[in-house]
């Protein structure tokens, strides 16, 4: 067996060689930086800002994570299988905007000349259809019409604002808190708290943990990172992978217009452009957390961590005054710095493996 | 070399911080001191403030230098009074100032100077405020709600806009073909200001609108549609924009066109709208005041943690100055001195 050598991996196969000791233990700390980033950036916010060392703070940091995490989960399923989803903000505000109509305003049958109100269940049940819809349709352009996933979604995401925007003729919905006599009331709760826990933080929580485990515990986890590792390999395996992509786009939709909800209903008020650029900080954050843009590679949990240390960053950035410009600057250093230190993981476990094969066959 | 890369690595993370610090080390110098007085204004509804010194500026980007101003003027009046100040833009996105509400009542802010970023999705984060003690003064915009903030200064739209108006009839000598571009549909402001343009040039019998198009308070928008009016109508003799941004775009097509002597005007006062006022390539704008504005609001806001109450209305409307080439030299980044 011939062993191609690349000069950056000839320098790398030195540095492992010399010192196996120090070695793991760079590589420990790489696997987990972004945690330690996290620890280090919670612990200088709590040195330079006097009231941010406060449980209250750290509720309230889980809850502005909550937002951008959810749709980051959904981005981890997509860009897993070397895929993106553009269209998440979009949804976000369409999924809203649904939402605020159907409590404001009742669905209006004008066959029957009646107007239908529909109570809270129903109408959160309504909108993350909507959600699924515009996934689905995002799923059938990418797999059935071979569109390219970045087009696909990019087409959508004005589609949905579009719809967003028509719903209202772009104004707001300003009275989603229901009326007691229509029996539509109570939808306001998601944005509060239950034990003091906010209910965005625990939503983010559950479906963490469930998405976590269908990723990495069941089959069909298994074939979303066949489908990003190599995507022939996988459909000559006998993978779906066609309804695997579906399904995936489903899911960042439903997760989209999950937070369309959350958001509509913190604010108590359904506004036809929130959720603009979200998308963009869905994907930072599962870049943060070790996802691979060209698929295959990823982790729920690596994907939360990376939108904690995102939340961190604005959240303490902000009750530290910095420049709203300077946040820009080093939100944008912090993912691109991510990126290069994952660069840097991956060749020094490709030079691992290569040790590796290289001693046994020394044994042999 | 071989221990490069690590180092490297290492460098990387320190680097990071190191920024971190260097943003944050010189704003948050100070610490802040005792509450004002201590919480027991519940039942009288007066607001104490969250305990600290501080006081949050919350206003749309920066990047438009008419929040800068008016940021800046609050955060200026502020720390004169001994205020500790965080500046903070929400990019008027609702979610985004619900956020910054919270990051404010979690850190004890003592008062909240916000320049809304809409007059629906604004209410429940004000309320949340007020709910935690802290008193909201909200300029440049209202809000669809009495009683929640406590003051609500804003510029009167419908009476600079009327003022303007007058000068834009007098420069067309009472008669002539005029277009106008409106400003996004969805912004009350727009409507105000346009009801306030026809309400002035509609008394004149010989005045005639020939196109009426949105261009979204946006230059190139602006630019853009001008251009196609003009191009269908090479009579025109006035444009009248809904803000200074817009009346931009229409100065440049009307340059572009090889057009001379139509007016324009716009409203807001911008440092640009003023050049162009200089130059003689615009006839006006209504100056909003967001300096004066802004000082107002933490004038109030210091009144009102100290005395408990501002002994003004909620809802205060600061009159627009007209600017022409006789007064522009004493406009400044919106602020007029006399």
């Amino acid at each position: 067996m011939s062993i191609v050598k690349t000069k950056n991996a000839t320098f790398m196969e030195t540095m492992i060689g010399e010192k196996q000791g120090s070695n793991s233990l760079t590589m420990m700390l790489l696997k987990g930086r972004t945690l330690i980033v996290l620890i280090l950036l919670l612990i200088f916010f709590s040195i330079v800002t006097p009231n941010f060392l406060s449980a209250n703070t750290f509720l309230l940091l889980a809850k502005h994570v909550a937002l951008y995490g959810i749709l980051a989960i959904g981005m981890t399923y997509v860009i897993i299988t070397g895929g993106i989803d553009l269209s998440v903000g979009a949804v976000v505000g369409l999924a809203g905007m649904v939402a605020g109509g159907m409590i404001q305003n009742g669905i209006t049958l004008q066959v029957f000349d009646v107007t239908l109100y529909f109570s809270i269940p129903l109408v959160i049940l309504f909108t993350l259809l909507v959600g699924a819809v515009v996934g689905l349709i995002n799923g059938i352009t990418i797999t059935k019409f071979g569109v390219a996933p970045f087009i696909a979604t990019l087409g959508t995401m004005y589609i949905a604002r579009g719809f967003a925007m028509l719903h209202s003729n772009g104004a707001t919905y300003s009275n989603i808190i229901g009326n007691d006599a229509l029996g539509n009331v109570g939808f306001t709760l998601l944005g509060g708290r239950v034990m003091g826990i906010p209910v965005g933080a625990i939503i983010l929580a559950v479906i963490a943990v469930a998405a976590g485990i269908l990723l990495k515990r069941t089959t069909f986890g298994w074939h979303i990172f066949s489908i990003g590792g190599n995507e022939k390999a996988a459909k000559l395996s006998g993978v779906k992978v066609d309804k695997v992509k579906i399904l995936v786009y489903i899911f960042s939709g439903v997760c989209a217009a999950i937070v369309g909800i959350i958001t509509a209903s913190q604010l108590e008020a359904a506004h036809p452009a929130s959720g603009e650029t979200w998308e963009m900080n869905a994907i930072a954050a599962a870049v943060l957390g070790g996802t691979s843009m060209m698929g295959g590679i990823g982790t729920i949990g690596g994907t939360i961590i990376g939108a904690f240390v995102i939340g961190v960053i604005s959240d303490g950035m902000v009750m530290c005054g910095v420049s709203e410009f300077w946040q820009m600057i080093i939100k944008g250093l912090v993912i691109i710095l991510a990126v290069i230190v994952d660069q840097f993981q991956r060749n020094m476990e490709a030079k691992i493996a290569l040790q590796a094969r290289n001693d046994t066959k020394g044994e042999e | 070399m071989k221990r490069f890369k690590k180092i490297v690595a290492m460098v990387l993370f320190v680097g990071m911080m190191g920024i971190l610090f260097a943003g944050c080390g010189d704003d948050s110098s100070k610490t802040s001191g005792s509450a004002a007085s201590s919480g027991q204004g519940k039942e009288a509804k007066v607001l104490t403030g969250g305990g600290s010194k501080i006081i949050y500026v919350i206003t749309p980007s920066h990047s438009n230098p008419f929040f800068k101003t008016e940021a800046d003027a609050a955060a200026a009046k502020a720390k004169t009074l001994g205020y500790e100040v965080k500046m903070v833009s929400h990019d008027d996105d609702a979610t985004k100032q619900a956020e910054l509400f919270e990051n404010a009542i979690s850190d004890k802010a003592a008062a909240i100077i916000c320049d809304n970023a809409g007059a629906d999705a604004t209410v429940a984060a004000v309320q949340k405020a007020r709910d935690a003690n802290i008193p909201t003064f909200l300029i440049d915009r209202e809000i669809n709600g009495n009683g929640i903030a406590v003051s609500q200064i804003v510029a009167n739209n419908y009476q600079g806009a009327k003022a303007i108006a007058e000068v834009f009839v007098e420069k067309m000598g009472e008669t002539g073909k005029y277009a106008e571009l409106l400003g996004k549909e969805s912004d009350t402001n727009a409507g105000v200001r346009s009801s306030a343009f026809h309400e002035v040039i509609d008394q004149y019998a010989d005045m005639k609108m020939v196109a009426q198009q949105t261009a979204n308070w946006e230059q190139t928008e602006a630019y853009q549609k001008a251009e196609t009016i003009l191009q269908s109508n090479s009579d025109i003799k006035g444009i009248i924009c809904g803000n200074d941004t817009m009346a931009i775009g229409a100065v440049a097509a009307i340059k572009n066109a090889g057009l001379k002597d139509v007016a324009v005007i716009g409203v807001d006062g911008s440092d640009e709208a003023a050049a162009a006022i200089r130059e003689g390539t615009m006839t006006g704008t209504a100056l909003q005041q967001a300096a004066l504005i802004a000082e107002m609001a933490v004038e109030q806001a210091d009144k009102y943690l100290k005395e408990g109450k501002t002994g003004l209305e909620e809802k205060q409307l600061v009159d627009c100055i007209a600017i022409t080439s006789k007064n522009v030299d004493k406009l400044k980044t919106f602020v007029y001195k006399e």
